[in-house]
């Protein structure tokens, strides 16, 4: 059905509240300012609604200028008249069913060649258009002119230069829209056959129109069913002579009225901005590019990428977050004072011991489970999605998706790959979901594997960094262990797995600086999403080992993984730290720490504990995820290496520290 | 919305949200942008009350 159709009628005006004000709508593309504009024109009254029949949102308010009141409409982003998208449609929807007073065309005075066809086409509807040329001040600091008022001559519609983000322009925009408007006049042509052709079709029509004639000869050229509909209601049985007469000019045309059209606007557009338009001799780089060149690069990339990681991830996320913040929660909140309280509010009100056991004991609910999610898990994973979200916020993950494409291309992966890499620092089980968006089987499998493996989770390389900071040495090798069997392991499984690394392009979006809003909103959300997944997981862990201790099912664990724990130089209590792990891997990462803190590891059993634990068997949510991803058969194999290889790697590590003595 | 690792800008209601095999699914809010599928974190309630109680839009 044609959107129109969803509507009944064409004519039919869409249900919106009718305040008798006149309308002004806001069009353009999208990222262009109109919602900031649309922000600074409203003020506090907005209503947001789906538009009719539609999923798409439209926001409206009214603003006062002169002691006059005006509905403001911001329509969805929109490249042309000639719709495509949903939004789209929307857009020219508003043009054409709710007569807008004027029309405010907002474009990015950075991108005026690219957006000013769209603005030909508003003047060739003769609509009532007023081009706010957006953005200026980020245009002049890349050192482009622009000559509003030559603009204006040539469009023959008024021009405001703005940036509204900064108000500037503003009083300018008021003034439009309370002064009188007129529908703009064409004073420009197309080329003398484009414009016979056009007109043979606009001659056919007689009806009454918002749109001009020549602009419907030109949707109806373009194969615009949805204004085929319209004119045909509109034109009755004179809609034979506009069809036939479109047919013929299309056939004629067939292979190159769109090109044809396309090349004609640019041309246009071309005369209009000659000597209105003037860009640098040498274009000027700002501060935001030269930052963006040095990011991609390898020979500056990689010691940048360096810095952040050490700065970012060691000094804040370790140090910081897993050092500082979880010794203050952990250390002096929950075990100075918390957990001696609590255990003692339930000794004193539950007279059995085994039901004690279960929230107070030594894999007790609240001292176990909630301590570790609330005093260990959640200072480091805030500091994490707090770095995090400042890189995420400046436009970095894009370019480093660059940085390391040919590296990745080595293992069989691409560029694209960073989105489930990075992801996997936050959570792998959701990451591995996510591997789905990569183009090939390959690639996915190889990502699958060496998320599994290789890349820990934000609370578990936090406490890893934390635990492994104090001995000089320790976090250098099990750094250097995990890139050289991420590397290995890439470039092992794109060996064996035949097929061809597919091409990784993207558009790169600018550089800028992190918002501080959106910095703690995003970190903020994240937190709590993390939380509210982990708590439940950490409680239900604490009652199966609970239940596994009274029924002395623990014990025998232990016990039965107690020479493989031996093998690898580690103490039978180690295994402790590697059944939490099968729950959850943050949780084992936590359960090291329990162990450290008794001064129950020396410095070598516990980087060999570190890098077993990170390699070891993902936790139980991200194998069911790889089952249903990959395939019981997929996902088995992959869990029977991973531990093996975990397991192997430990050993092998285990055996060079005792007879190097690096650590 | 902005996607963290592409920039394009959608509505929420445009980005997937909760995948249907992921165990965690129900609790997950996460939104997939439509054009490079990176999980963005959605705008949390009380943002959005505030936003709309001043008046400011997505």
């Amino acid at each position: 059905m044609s959107f129109f159709g969803k509507k009944g009628s064409c004519h039919e005006a869409p249900t919106v509240t009718n305040t008798g004000a006149k309308k002004v709508a806001l069009v353009g593309n999208p990222n262009v300012g109109k919602s900031v504009l649309f922000n600074a024109l409203t003020g506090a009254y907005v209503t947001v609604s789906n538009y009719p029949g539609t999923s798409v949102e439209v926001s409206r308010g009214n603003a006062v200028i002169n002691g006059e009141e005006f509905e403001v409409i911001d329509t969805p982003g929109m490249y042309s008249i000639l719709p495509i998208t949903e939004e789209e449609r929307v857009a020219r929807e508003i043009l054409l069913t709710e007569r807008p007073h004027l029309v405010l065309h907002v474009l990015d005075a950075r991108n005026l060649e690219r957006m000013l066809p769209m603005t030909l086409q508003l003047i060739e509807a003769e609509l009532p258009v007023v081009l706010v040329v957006n953005i200026m001040d980020e245009a002049a600091r890349m050192g482009l002119e622009i000559d509003i008022p030559l603009l204006s001559q040539r469009l023959g519609i008024p021009v405001i230069g703005a940036a509204t983000a900064k108000k500037v322009g503003l009083p300018e925009i008021r003034a439009a829209i309370a002064g009188s408007t007129s529908s703009a006049i064409p004073p420009f042509n197309f080329s003398r056959l484009m414009e016979g052709d056009i007109a043979e079709i606009s001659d056919c029509l007689k009806g009454d129109y918002i749109l001009s004639r020549k602009s419907l000869a030109l949707l109806l050229l373009q194969g615009d069913t949805e204004v085929a509909d319209l004119v045909q209601s509109t034109e009755g049985e004179g809609f034979g002579a506009v069809e036939a007469a479109v047919r013929e000019k299309r056939f004629e045309r067939r292979e190159s009225f769109h090109l044809d059209l396309s090349m004609e606007r640019k041309a246009i557009v071309k005369k209009v901005l000659d000597g209105a338009f003037k860009t640098p001799q040498q274009r000027v780089v700002t501060l935001a590019e030269r930052i963006s060149r040095l990011t991609v690069r390898p020979a500056t990339g990689v010691p940048l990428l360096l810095i952040v990681l050490y700065f970012g991830l060691y000094q804040f996320v370790g140090v910081f977050g897993a050092g500082t913040l979880v010794d203050l929660l952990e250390g002096k909140g929950f075990e100075e004072f918390f957990n001696p309280w609590i255990t003692e509010v339930v000794k004193s009100n539950v007279p059995w011991a085994t039901i004690q056991e279960l929230f107070v004991g030594e894999y007790g609910i609240i001292t176990l489970g909630f301590r570790y999610a609330v005093g260990i898990i959640l200072p480091i994973v805030a500091t994490f999605f707090l770095f995090f979200s400042i890189l995420e916020d400046s436009g970095y993950f894009p370019r480093l998706a660059l940085l390391v494409d040919r590296l990745f291309k080595t293992m069989g992966l691409t560029g694209r790959a960073v989105i489930p890499m990075v992801l996997g620092f936050g959570c792998d089980t959701m990451a591995t979901m996510v591997t789905r968006t990569l183009e090939t089987v390959r690639e996915r499998v190889i990502a699958t594997v060496l998320l599994a493996l290789a890349i820990p989770c934000s609370a578990q390389l936090g406490v890893i960094m934390s635990l492994l900071s104090q001995t000089p040495g320790a976090l250098m090798v099990w750094g250097v262990c995990l890139f050289l069997i991420f590397l290995l392991v890439g470039l092992l499984a794109a060996k064996v797995l035949p097929g061809e690394t597919p091409m990784f392009y993207m558009e790169i979006p600018p550089m800028r600086l992190p918002q501080f809003s959106n910095v703690l909103t995003k970190t903020y959300t994240r937190m709590q999403w993390y939380f509210m997944e982990i708590l439940p997981l950490f409680i239900l862990a604490s009652v199966l080992l609970w239940l596994g201790k009274i029924t002395h099912f623990f014990e025998k664990m232990i016990d039965a993984m107690t020479p493989v724990m031996a093998s690898l130089g580690l103490p039978k209590e180690s295994a402790v730290a590697f059944i939490f792990g099968f729950f959850r891997r943050d949780y084992g990462a936590a359960g090291l720490y329990d162990l450290q803190t008794k001064g129950l590891m020396n410095p070598r059993q516990l980087t060999v504990a570190a890098v077993t634990l990170t390699l070891f068997i993902p936790c139980v949510a991200q194998f069911l995820i790889m089952k249903k991803e990959r395939g019981w058969n997929v996902a088995l194999s992959i869990g029977l290496f991973v531990s093996t290889f975990a397991f192997g790697c430990g050993w092998l590590l285990n055996r060079f520290l005792l007879l190097t003595n690096l650590v | 919305m902005r996607c963290g690792f592409c920039g394009h800008e959608f509505a929420e209601s445009e980005g997937n949200v909760g995948c249907k095999n992921c165990p965690m699914s129900s609790g997950c809010k996460m939104v997939k942008c439509p054009r490079c599928n990176y999980e963005n974190p959605p705008e949390p309630a009380l943002v959005k009350g505030l936003k709309k109680m001043f008046g400011k839009k997505e």
